[in-house]
C-alpha cells in the first residue's frame, strides 16, 4: 500500500478511511498455504505444501518403514528403506525426503516398493551380524522387526571366501553407553541427535562405503546430560545402555508408567521392572513436558534404588546407634517425642522428593497438634507476597511454550543441569524458530549461543528500571513473547527477595506491552519435584536456624538436603527421619520410619509448571517400607490426633480441598495476579542495592560426578549419595 | 470360524479338491465351481422338531438386551476384595522409546493397580498372588472401557496421554540452508 499524507486520508469518507485497518487485520493472520491432494494407497489425504510423503502417510495412518528417520530429528534420506513407488516416477522415491506433489499417487504396498525394501534390507543384513541372541536390543529392534516383515524369506549371502563380515572396532564412549558398533547400520541418527537436540558435536563418521564408521573422531565420552536418548533412538544394538546390559529382555519386563521426580519438570516415564527390582527407566512421550526424551539423571538413577535403602524402622539406643526394631516400637518412640513436645517446638520440613499426599499428611498432622512449623528445604523469599500468589512461584510459560517465544532471558540459571529437558526445548526453539537467549549469571556452555549480558545481579536491577542501555533491554522490549527464567536457587540469599522483585517488576512492565495478552512473562524454575506442591499447600519455604533453634521434635520428611544438621538444634532434640534412603537426614536421626520412593507409590508430584502428576506403584516398597502418608495416618493415630483419611482417594480428597489444583492431573491452571504480586513486593521496599554477583550454578553436571572410583558406571539417586567419599 | 477356515485352506485345498465336497465344513468364498456346495446340512432334531419346541429354542438361544446399567460383580465370582479394593487405569499403552513403529499402540487398555511380585525360588520365574495381574483387555475407545469398568464394579480412572504433536513439514533442504540454525555440520 503506498504511504499517504495524513490530510489526504482524512478527507477520505469514513468508510474508505475504515479500509486499510481492516487490511492490516487480514494481514497479521498468515495467509495459510492452500493444501495439496495426495493418494497414499488410493487413500486421499490433504496435506500442506513441502510436506513429505513419509509425513502424509502417516496422517492416513499408513506406517512406512524406516531406519534413518525420525520426527524429531532433521532429514538424512540414508538408509533408503522407506523406499516407496510413486506413480509416474521411473524409480522408487524415499519418503522421508520426498516433498508431495499435487495429485501425487504413492503406492506402499506395491511390488515395486516391495522389492525395493527387500533389496534395502538385504544390503544392510549384509553386514550386520547375527548376533541377535546375545543383542541387548533384541526383543525391540527395528532391523530385526522390519527384516520379519519387510525382508527376504531367504538369504542370497553366501560367504564363499570366509572373509567374514564387516567388523567394526566398538568405541569407548563413557560409563553409560555401551557400542557394538559391528551393528550399525549407519542410520545417523545418534550424529543428528548429539548435534541438533544435545548440541554436542562430537559424533561423526569417517570413511566412506564399507569402510563407513560412526564414532566419536577421537576417543572421547559423549559429554552430555542428554547421552542416553541414542540407545533409544538406536534402530539397532549398535548403542546400549551400559548399566543394564545382559540385564532382560523386553518381554520380560513389565512396564508400569511413571512419572520422574529426580528434577522439577517431571517427565513422563515408563519404569520395566521384573521380580520387584526396577531394571531400566525409559522415556514416555509428554509433548507438554519431555517430548520423548529423558534427561541421564532421570534414565540412569534407577540402579539408586536398589543400594542404600532404608528397609526397617530404626531407634537410636543408649549409645546413639540406629537398630533396627518393628514398627510398632518406631512409632510408639516418635509419638512419645512429639506427644511430650509442646506444639510451638515441633518443626517438620519436607525434602525434595516428598509427594503431595505425605506433604498434606504431614501438615495436618502438625496443625492438629497445633503447630505451624512445616517448612520446606528449597528457600524462597517471603517480602511481599512471597508464596501467597501462584504465580510468583511458577514456571508460568509452560515448558512447551518457550517454544513459541522469540527472546529467553536466563536469570542465574543453568538450565542445562537444573532441568535439561528444558535446556533441549530452548534449544529446539534456538534452531528451528530462531529464538534468541540471554543469559545474566555464570558464563556458562549452555550448548546453543546465547547473548551474555554480565554475571551481576545488578542488572536485573537496571533492566527494570530502564536505566540499562544493554542491547538485551531493547531485546526484551521488541519481543513479542519474551520469556524470563529465574534460578530457584537465587532465591535462597538475603538479597534472593530483590532479585525477585526486579524480576517480577521487569516481567510486569515486558506484560503490559504484549499484543497476546495471554502470554505469561515470568517464571521461576524450581529444583525439586516437591517445592511447587509444598507451597500450594502452605510450607513456608527454607527452614529458618531460628526455628530449628528452638525445636524439640524435628520431623524430616525425606529432608536430605542437608539444611538440618545436628549443630543447627539444641542436643536434647528429637529427629525423626522418614525417606527411603540412608542419607544425611537419617544420619543424624533418632527414630527412621523407612518409606517408599517414587517407583514403590502411587503419588502426586507437582512440577515447576503447577501440573499435578501421579506415579504408579511399579514396585512394592522394600523390606518393612511402607507408603509415606500411610506411616504419618499410622503415626497420627498413636500421637492422638487422627487424621480423618483412611483411603488413598480420602487423602486426594482432602488434597483437593487443600487446593483442587492438586488433583487435576496432568493439567495446568492458568495464573494469573502478577501485577498484585509485584505491587505487594513494592510495597514492602525491600528494593535494596544488590550489588553481588549471583551465586555461581553449579557448571559440573551432577551426574558425572557422582560416578564410582572403581570405575563402575553407578549412577545413582542424589539421595544415595549421603557420603560421596565413601562411594 | 467359517471365514477363518476357509481362508487358512484356500491355498492348501485347492489343487486337490474333488468335484464335491467331502468334509462338513463349507468353504466360503471359493469362486472354483468344483468347490460349490450342496445345500447347508440342518441337523436332524431341527427337523423334526415341533413347533412349539423350535420356539422354545430360539428363545434360549436369542440374546437379551438390558437397556439399564448393570453391575455384575456379584455375580462373576469375582471375590470381593478383587472388586472392591481395586482400581482400575484406563490408558493408551505408550510408545516403545526403543523402536519406531506404532501399530499395536491405537487402542485403549485397562490395568489394574499393581501389586506385589516376586522372584519365585523355585525356578526363579516371577510369582504374584494377584488374580488380575495379567488380564489385559484391548477396547477401540476409552468409553468401553469406562462401560464394562462399571459393569464389573471397579472403580476406574482414565489416563489421557499428551501426544498431540504440532505438524510441522520436515524439509530436507534445512540441512543445507544458508541463513538457518537449521544447518549441519555433518552432512
Amino acid at each position: 500500500m503506498l504511504r499517504q499524507p495524513l490530510s489526504k486520508a482524512l478527507a477520505l469518507s469514513p468508510c474508505a478511511r475504515l479500509a486499510p485497518v481492516t487490511g492490516r487485520r487480514y494481514a497479521q493472520v498468515q495467509a495459510q498455504p492452500e493444501k495439496v491432494e495426495v493418494f497414499i494407497d488410493d487413500k486421499p489425504v490433504y496435506v500442506l505444501p513441502g510436506t513429505t510423503v513419509l509425513q502424509a502417510a502417516a496422517l492416513v495412518g499408513v506406517e512406512i518403514p524406516r531406519f534413518c528417520y525420525h520426527e524429531r530429528l532433521a532429514v538424512a534420506g540414508n538408509c533408503r528403506m522407506c523406499l516407496v513407488e510413486v506413480e509416474k516416477s521411473p524409480k522408487p522415491v524415499a519418503a522421508c525426503a520426498m516433498p508431495v506433489m499435487k495429485g501425487m499417487r504413492v503406492k506402499t504396498t506395491s511390488d515395486l516398493t516391495r522389492k525395493a525394501r527387500e533389496g534395502v534390507m538385504e544390503f544392510l543384513l549384509v553386514n550386520h551380524p547375527l548376533d541377535c541372541p546375545i543383542c541387548d536390543q533384541g526383543g525391540e529392534c527395528d532391523l530385526q522387526d522390519q527384516s520379519m516383515a519387510f525382508g527376504s524369506d531367504k538369504s542370497r549371502f553366501t560367504d564363499i571366501h570366509f572373509s567374514g563380515k564387516r567388523a567394526v572396532e566398538d568405541k569407548d564412549v563413557g560409563p553409560l553407553i555401551k557400542t557394538v558398533m559391528t551393528r550399525c547400520i549407519h542410520c545417523t541418527r545418534c550424529i543428528r541427535f548429539a548435534s541438533e537436540v544435545a548440541g554436542i558435536d562430537d559424533l561423526g563418521t569417517t570413511g566412506r562405503g564399507t569402510d563407513m564408521q560412526v564414532g566419536t573422531y577421537v576417543e572421547k565420552m559423549f559429554l552430555s546430560e542428554l547421552s542416553g536418548n541414542v540407545i533409544d533412538l538406536c534402530p539397532v544394538g549398535a548403542l546400549t545402555s551400559k548399566p543394564y546390559s545382559f540385564a532382560a529382555r523386553p518381554w520380560e519386563t513389565r512396564r508400569i508408567d511413571s512419572i520422574d521426580v529426580l528434577d522439577p519438570l517431571g517427565s513422563n516415564i515408563v519404569v520395566a521392572t521384573r521380580t520387584n527390582e526396577v531394571l531400566r527407566i525409559l522415556p514416555r512421550t509428554n509433548e507438554e513436558i519431555n517430548e520423548e526424551w529423558l534427561a541421564d539423571k532421570s534414565r540412569f538413577a534407577c540402579d539408586g534404588l536398589k543400594r542404600q535403602r532404608l528397609v526397617t524402622p530404626m531407634v537410636a539406643d543408649s549409645r546413639g546407634n540406629l537398630t533396627p526394631v518393628e514398627w510398632e516400637d518406631a512409632i510408639v518412640a516418635a509419638a512419645q517425642a512429639i506427644r511430650d513436645c509442646p506444639p510451638e517446638k515441633l518443626v517438620a520440613v519436607a525434602g525434595e522428593m516428598a509427594d503431595a499426599e505425605a506433604l498434606v499428611s504431614l501438615k495436618d498432622l502438625v496443625n492438629r497438634l497445633g503447630g505451624e512449623h512445616v517448612y520446606t528445604e528449597q528457600s524462597f523469599p517471603l517480602a511481599g507476597a512471597g508464596t501467597d500468589l501462584r504465580s510468583s512461584y511458577l514456571f508460568n510459560t509452560k515448558i512447551a511454550n518457550v517454544e513459541e517465544s522469540d527472546f529467553v532471558l536466563l536469570i542465574g540459571t543453568n538450565v542445562r543441569f537444573e532441568a535439561p529437558l528444558l535446556n533441549a526445548r530452548l534449544r529446539k526453539a534456538f534452531i528451528h524458530k530462531e529464538t534468541d537467549v540471554a543469559l545474566i549469571g555464570p558464563n556458562v556452555d549452555l550448548t546453543y549461543e546465547y547473548m551474555h549480558v554480565g554475571d551481576s545481579a545488578s542488572i536485573v536491577k537496571e533492566l527494570a528500571s530502564g536505566t540499562s542501555n544493554h542491547e538485551v533491554l531493547k531485546r526484551l522490549q521488541s519481543a513479542k513473547r519474551p520469556v524470563l527464567i529465574l534460578g530457584a536457587d537465587q532465591l535462597k540469599t538475603p538479597e534472593g527477595a530483590a532479585l525477585l522483585a526486579y524480576t517480577q517488576e521487569l516481567a510486569l512492565k515486558l506484560q503490559g506491552k504484549l499484543e497476546d495478552k495471554e502470554w505469561k512473562v515470568l517464571n521461576v524454575l524450581q529444583r525439586n519435584a516437591s517445592q511447587v506442591a509444598a507451597l500450594d499447600m502452605g510450607y513456608k519455604p527454607g527452614v529458618t536456624a531460628d526455628a530449628l533453634k528452638n525445636a524439640k521434635v524435628v520431623y524430616l520428611l525425606g529432608a536430605d538436603g542437608g539444611q538440618v544438621t545436628r549443630e543447627s538444634l539444641p542436643k536434647d532434640c528429637v529427629v525423626i527421619y522418614q525417606g527411603h534412603h540412608g542419607d544425611r537426614g537419617a544420619s543424624i536421626a533418632d527414630v527412621v520410619f523407612p518409606g517408599a520412593a517414587y517407583t514403590e507409590k502411587r503419588a502426586t508430584f507437582v512440577n515447576a509448571e503447577g501440573r499435578p502428576q501421579q506415579t504408579l506403584v511399579a514396585v512394592t516398597p522394600p523390606g518393612k517400607a511402607r507408603e509415606d502418608w500411610k506411616i504419618i495416618r499410622a503415626l497420627s493415630e498413636v500421637v492422638g490426633a487422627g487424621l480423618p483419611y483412611d483411603t488413598m482417594d480420602e487423602v486426594r480428597e482432602r488434597l483437593a480441598d487443600v487446593s483442587p489444583t492438586l488433583v487435576c492431573y496432568g493439567e495446568v491452571q492458568d495464573n494469573n495476579y502478577f501485577a498484585q504480586a509485584q505491587a505487594l513486593t513494592q510495597a514492602l521496599h525491600c528494593y535494596f542495592a544488590i550489588k553481588r554477583r549471583l551465586i555461581s550454578p553449579e557448571c559440573i553436571p551432577l551426574l558425572y560426578g557422582a560416578l564410582s572410583d572403581e570405575g563402575h558406571p553407578v549412577v545413582v539417586l542424589r539421595a544415595a549419595l549421603s557420603d560421596p567419599v565413601s562411594m | 470360524m467359517l471365514k477363518v477356515i476357509a481362508t487358512t485352506a484356500k491355498t492348501s485345498f485347492s489343487r486337490s479338491l474333488p468335484a464335491f465336497s467331502t468334509c462338513t465344513t463349507r468353504l466360503a468364498g471359493e469362486i472354483d465351481p468344483t468347490c460349490r456346495k450342496e445345500a447347508p446340512k440342518i441337523d436332524s432334531d431341527t427337523v423334526t422338531a415341533l413347533p412349539e419346541e423350535a420356539k422354545e429354542k430360539m428363545v434360549y438361544e436369542c440374546t437379551i438386551c438390558v437397556p439399564t446399567k448393570v453391575d455384575l460383580s456379584p455375580i462373576t465370582g469375582v471375590p470381593e476384595e478383587h472388586v472392591k479394593t481395586r482400581r482400575v487405569r484406563i490408558y493408551q499403552p505408550p510408545k516403545n522409546a526403543m523402536q519406531s513403529g506404532t501399530n499395536n499402540i491405537h487402542h485403549w487398555e485397562m490395568e489394574f493397580d499393581n501389586r506385589q511380585r516376586w522372584e519365585n525360588p523355585l525356578m526363579g520365574w516371577t510369582s504374584t498372588g494377584d488374580p488380575l495381574s495379567n488380564l489385559k483387555l484391548e477396547f477401540t475407545s476409552p468409553n468401553e472401557a469406562i462401560e464394562h469398568c462399571e459393569k464389573n464394579g471397579w472403580s476406574w480412572y482414565v489416563d489421557v496421554p499428551k501426544i498431540e504433536k504440532e505438524f510441522r513439514p520436515k524439509n530436507y533442504g534445512l540441512n543445507f540452508s544458508w541463513n538457518r540454525r537449521t544447518r549441519v555440520s555433518t552432512k
